[in-house]
């Protein structure tokens, strides 16, 4: 007998190690769902290879996106996120493409990269347009693909850009979206490899510019075309005199000027980090390095009055090239209705000051050529040194690029959401043994071993759920929510980890299945809030914060404290959800059935027990929910001059606030026992979702840059989804069980 | 509820609810339950509104308000029919008030006053703060706005909402005189006589937005400004229609105003005079318009300039634009920085430099400026100027609030903890 237990509990153990092993498998070790692994943050870099492309030293060179520096890895899988909703490309057979091979093939080799499939389109008329069948050419396609119906995109975007926004249909979202993702892909395709001039040859004589021009038969790059355009201005600038408008050298200048000037608009991140003496740290493009960047928008250049035009940069090119740099700070700050002095003010500075091509600008034509030519130790060589001068020029910005390409392929989130269905599916049959072993009298320690595993498990999910937030933190420098992406990762995990403390006390599994559940939901929620393009339009769900919102104090306590506000309102409806369902299935077993009155005693235990967790969580809510809310009240008092406006986002809060008020006034008052509590709790699950999400959609009031539409359908069948529960609590079979309502 | 049983500890309660039987009624919790369900709804439909009529719109109709009527939305499913309906909503005014009056009832009849629920009496305290404080921001809070131009100061602000008529005597420039004429009297319609004009002032038409064209020269005005026969109304030969007033909060609602003046029985002509919605000044941009800022009047060898504007609040202090700065990120349109340079010349000689932006404002003299706009290409800033003399209030109640709800908190968390702990590992 003795020996008979001691085998069962070995037994056990083994399923309860093997079942914690598959959690930290999903949860951290390398797999197929995630590119890295936790080892990978152990062990560093891996050693540049010497038989192919360094593709992972690629993709650690800096560069700036967005207002952010950060790894040209990131700014590769964004940019596919965008394209194709995935961080992969696919081939022509099919074969998924890491984004950064892809990003490579785009950059260096575009007639290849413009054959991967890069583009997600799955709007039945969009394909339409484009003459494709989803049935027979599927959902993805190449820019090849699309090449021959650029025109038809374009001129079918612009009608539907021309609908307000409120009014646009599926359609012209879907057409404009794809117009937008088209255009970005071209930026991408140009940002290191400029357009030509396409000039005419006739033009080019004309002008005399075809000995400047890059010519493909003798120079080995594009910098030799840049050299010569800087002996150009250093002659120009010896020689203020002939700054005319009839001067051949002078129009020759003026030339590549607008051209390079031009190519700023092609290019998608800045490549070309800080120079050494530049107290802004300002990053560049190709163009911008060599011309500087344009001080108003080309458009403008039209309003120029030539003559004073070219009297003013005659003048500002005779200075000293200290008297000009200050005079040309002047002109910035304080002409700055004046087109004619500003654009004066960048040719002189393109002309005067700006005497060398930036060694980075022959490094990006090297990484181009030998990419090329399949010269992988020339590649791998110059990678290695952009990455030196990249992070030796950016300083202090570039200190968390490392990390950054890890946590990127560790994907911590999708992670995390996996490992939460295996402890859903582990504590629903925890359940299932609970009820078996009841009914048969039994003591249950199948059941018991599993809630164990269930509750080990979350602690392990947990971990790898904080890391990817700590992760967002550490590169952001910043609390942990900060948009509406990062604000439904935090409702998930305030969420996992309360059920995690809960389960800590009460052993039941209903805590750990219903963490898992919201925190799974929310992880999916965020995922696809990483998809809406007009929410993230680059696909960097770590963006610039507005001037407004850019208080680290007043993230971290309002937005914070609110967030978990949310969290525990959610978690409590979730649980009335729980009681519900349970109710609901004892009630089609139980009743009648030989085992009920055993079930039905188990019964009076959780409705005990989830009353008072719904209870002890209300209690949280409303305390995160109020201070988060006053709080939101003070920081309007200090930016915007009031304490309380009305606003809708404001108004979602205090309606958290009252409902959570509501349940507890109800429950002390004696008016509403569990059935009652758990429809409220309920009800506030709609209550958030309406004041986390619904208020965006109105579009009015300051909070409003969340602004999303695509979310109305399924906040509607959210909202719908809560009303069955609440209609099932009060469902009439439940009243006539000759079962006594446990006073809560 | 164990109240009952612990009446003979001390006994307070039950004395305090003998004498004021009558409150107890009051300070049921089942009217807590039903005034909070309704500011559930209220606050909802007002939010919704919020789309239809703006955020002063629903204000007004809903929250400033004992009632509001609401039309259940035509573009909502089964609308056509059930717009017809007008639902009345208790509004914020008379929610506010009953919830007062059943939270400081509740205090008296049904609060026990001991250190062990004190956190509910300090969370209830501060409620009722938070609720009073609200009702009196709302009555005596006062928005207006002041730009300057860099290197200019400014002594005056302007209300975002709400014209004058404001007539100078500028004969004498060392010795302007101005006479200004408030909104209401302007409402209220028919002739003006005062001592310190030497007119007198028919309104002839007065609202609060219109829209206005110029029309080609020699067509006929007709309507409103048929009779408008002097000043820029006439020579840009402008016809101007009625319009509601825009709620928005991006709302233009351009007041205008047509009136005739007279010297005894004699008219000395008609006028159009319309407020630009950004402050006068903004007429400058319109070459055509720019003597709506000033209209010149000349009478008995005087000169007066009369100007409908936004109504202005003259300070005993001014402030001078140094600089403005607008920072992006880089390669986004993200702004990261609004930033005032200025100098607050006080009543006294003495001045200070202050430095303006987001989440930082200026406060002086019960007068909070807060960035509100700005052009730094065009070289001007905007605050937001607010007067709110209660804006300490909700800071106290917050106060009490978090302390209260701390206190209840542990209080049960603790008990929560310790009961499980002992009965933990249920099988």
């Amino acid at each position: 007998m003795n020996e008979k237990s001691s085998k069962k509990s070995v037994k056990g153990k083994i399923v309860l190690w093997l079942l914690i092993l598959l959690g930290v498998y999903f949860a951290f070790l390398p797999n197929r769902f995630a590119s890295s692994s936790v080892l990978d943050f152990a062990k560093g870099e891996p050693e540049a290879p010497t038989d192919s492309f360094d593709l992972e030293g690629f993709s650690r060179i800096p560069v700036l996106r967005g207002g952010r520096v950060k790894p040209i890895d990131s700014v590769a899988r964004n940019t596919l996120l965008v394209l194709r909703n995935k961080r992969t490309a696919l081939d022509d057979a099919g074969n998924k493409i890491p984004a950064i091979n892809w990003f490579a093939e785009v950059l260096f080799n575009p007639d290849a990269g413009d054959r991967l499939k890069s583009f997600l389109i799955d709007h039945d008329q969009v394909l339409g347009l484009l003459g494709k069948k989803l049935s027979v050419d599927g959902k993805f396609f190449s820019y090849q693909d699309l090449e021959p119906h650029l025109s038809e995109i374009d001129s079918t975007a612009r009608e539907a850009g021309k609908v307000e926004q409120e009014k646009r249909d599926s359609f012209d979202q879907n057409i404009i979206e794809l117009y937008r993702s088209v255009l970005l892909y071209r930026k991408i395709k140009t940002t290191l490899s400029p357009p030509d001039p396409q000039l005419a040859p006739e033009m080019a004589k004309q002008l005399q510019v075809a000995e400047v021009l890059f010519d493909p038969e003798n120079d080995k790059d594009l910098t030799a075309e840049f050299a010569r355009f800087r002996e150009l201005t250093a002659e120009l600038s010896s020689r203020p005199g002939d700054i005319r408008m009839e001067s051949a050298d002078f129009a020759k200048v003026v030339f590549f000027l607008d051209h390079y000037s031009r190519m700023n608009l092609w290019s998608e991140f800045f490549a070309i980090p800080p120079e050494s003496d530049d107290p802004k740290k300002q990053w560049r493009t190709i163009g911008e390095s060599l011309v500087g960047k344009e001080p108003l928008d080309s458009q403008e250049k039209q309003k120029m009055d030539p003559s004073r035009f070219a009297i003013t940069l005659q003048q500002l090119v005779s200075m000293k090239p200290e008297a000009l740099k200050v005079k040309i700070r002047d002109i910035r700050e304080n002409q700055k209705m004046d087109p004619t002095a500003l654009f004066a003010s960048q040719y002189a500075e393109a002309i005067k000051l700006r005497r060398e091509v930036d060694p980075v600008l022959g490094l990006y034509e090297n990484l181009k050529a030998s990419y090329a030519n399949d010269d992988f130790s020339t590649f791998n060589s110059t990678v290695a040194e952009l990455r030196k001068v990249g992070t030796e020029r950016a300083g202090e910005d570039a200190s968390t690029l490392e990390f950054e390409k890890i946590y990127n392929g560790f994907e911590p989130f999708y992670r995390s959401s996996i490992a939460y269905v295996l402890i859903f599916l582990i504590a629903g049959v925890s359940w299932l043994a609970a009820t078996y072993s009841t009914t048969l009298g039994r003591k249950g320690d199948t059941a018991r071993l599993l809630r164990n595993a269930a509750y080990i498990l979350t602690a392990i999910v947990l971990l790898s759920h904080t890391f990817g937030l700590a992760g967002r933190m550490y590169i952001e420098g910043r609390p942990p929510v900060t948009n509406l992406y990062s604000s439904a990762l935090f409702i998930g995990w305030g969420a996992v980890l309360l059920c995690f403390f809960t389960e800590k006390y009460l052993r039941l599994g209903v805590a750990s299945a219903m963490g898992s559940l919201v925190g799974f939901g929310s992880l999916v929620i965020a995922h696809n809030l990483s998809l809406d393009s007009s929410l993230n339009p680059t696909g960097d769900t770590m963006e610039m914060m507005r001037a407004v919102l850019d208080s680290n104090f007043w993230l971290a306590t309002h937005v914070v404290i609110i967030t978990i506000g949310y969290s525990t309102t959610f978690l409590a409806g979730f649980l009335g959800i729980a009681y519900v369902c349970h109710k609901f299935v004892l009630s089609l077993f139980g009743g009648s059935a030989k085992y009920g009155s055993k079930l039905m005693r188990s019964e009076k235990d959780a409705q005990r027990i989830l009353g008072a967790m719904i209870y002890g969580i209300t209690c949280f809510s409303l305390f995160f929910s109020l201070v988060g809310t006053v709080l939101g009240g003070i920081w309007a008092d200090q930016s915007w001059g009031r304490f309380w406006g009305w606003d809708a986002k404001e108004n979602g809060a205090l309606l958290i606030v009252i409902w959570n008020a509501i349940l507890l006034h109800a429950r002390w008052s004696g008016i509403a026992r569990i059935r009652g509590i758990s429809s409220i709790a309920i009800f506030g699950n709609v209550v958030t979702a309406w004041s986390w999400f619904g208020t965006n959609m109105l579009g009015v009031g300051l909070h409003s840059y969340g602004f999303m539409d695509k979310a109305f359908n399924p906040l509607m069948y959210f909202i719908l989804s809560q009303m069955i529960f609440i209609g099932m609590a009060y469902l009439p079979s439940f009243r006539s069980k000759p079962v006594v309502e446990a006073s809560a | 509820m164990p109240k009952e049983k612990q009446k003979k500890k001390r006994g307070s309660l039950g004395e305090r609810r003998k004498k004021f039987s009558w409150l107890v009624p009051l300070a049921s919790i089942n009217l807590t339950l039903t005034l909070l369900s309704l500011s559930m709804i209220l606050i909802f439909v007002a939010t919704l509104e919020q789309v239809r009529i703006g955020i002063r719109g629903a204000l007004a109709e809903y929250f400033e308000s004992m009632f509001g009527i609401w039309y259940y939305p035509e573009q909502f499913w089964g609308g056509e029919f059930l717009n017809a309906i007008p639902i009345p909503i208790p509004g914020g005014y008379l929610l506010g008030g009953l919830l007062i009056v059943n939270l400081t009832a509740a205090y008296i009849t049904r609060f026990q006053w001991t250190g062990k629920k004190m956190g509910i009496q300090l969370i209830h305290l501060g409620i009722i703060m938070l609720l009073v404080g609200q009702l009196a921001t709302q009555a005596m809070q006062e928005e207006s706005r002041m730009q300057i131009n860099k290197g200019d100061s400014s002594n005056y602000i302007e209300r975002f909402h709400g014209v004058e008529l404001a007539f100078s005597d500028v004969t004498d420039p060392a010795t302007e005189k101005v006479v200004t004429i408030p909104q209401q009297i302007l409402e209220d319609g028919g002739t003006i006589r005062t001592s310190d004009l030497p007119f007198k002032i028919k309104i002839k038409h007065f609202g609060v937005n219109c829209d206005f064209t110029v029309t080609p020269e020699g067509s006929k005005r007709s309507g409103l400004v048929r009779d408008v026969n002097r000043g820029v109304g006439q020579t840009a030969n402008l016809s101007v229609s009625l319009k509601d007033e825009d709620f928005s909060s991006e709302g233009l609602n351009f007041g205008y105003l047509v009136f005739e003046l007279f010297d005894g029985t004699n008219s000395l002509g008609t006028w159009l005079s319309i407020a630009h919605p950004g402050g006068n000044h903004w007429w400058k941009e319109s070459p055509k318009l720019s003597d709506f800022a000033f209209q010149p009047i000349r009478h008995q060898g005087k000169l007066w300039g009369v100007t409908l504007r936004s109504e202005r609040e003259y300070l005993p202090y001014s402030i001078e634009l140094l600089d403005v700065e607008n920072e992006f990120y880089q390669g986004t349109e993200i702004p990261f920085n609004f930033e005032s340079d200025v100098v607050l010349n006080m009543e006294g000689k003495q001045s200070r430099r202050a430095l303006v932006y987001m989440n930082t404002p200026l406060r002086h003299d019960g007068k909070t400026f807060y960035q509100y706009q700005m052009n730094a290409a065009a070289n001007y800033t905007v605050f937001q100027v607010i007067r709110n003399p209660s804006w300490l209030i909700p800071y106290i109640a917050c106060v009490l609030v978090s302390i209260g709800l701390l206190w209840q908190f542990s209080f049960h968390l603790i008990r929560f903890l310790r009961k499980n702990s002992s009965s933990a590992q249920p099988a």
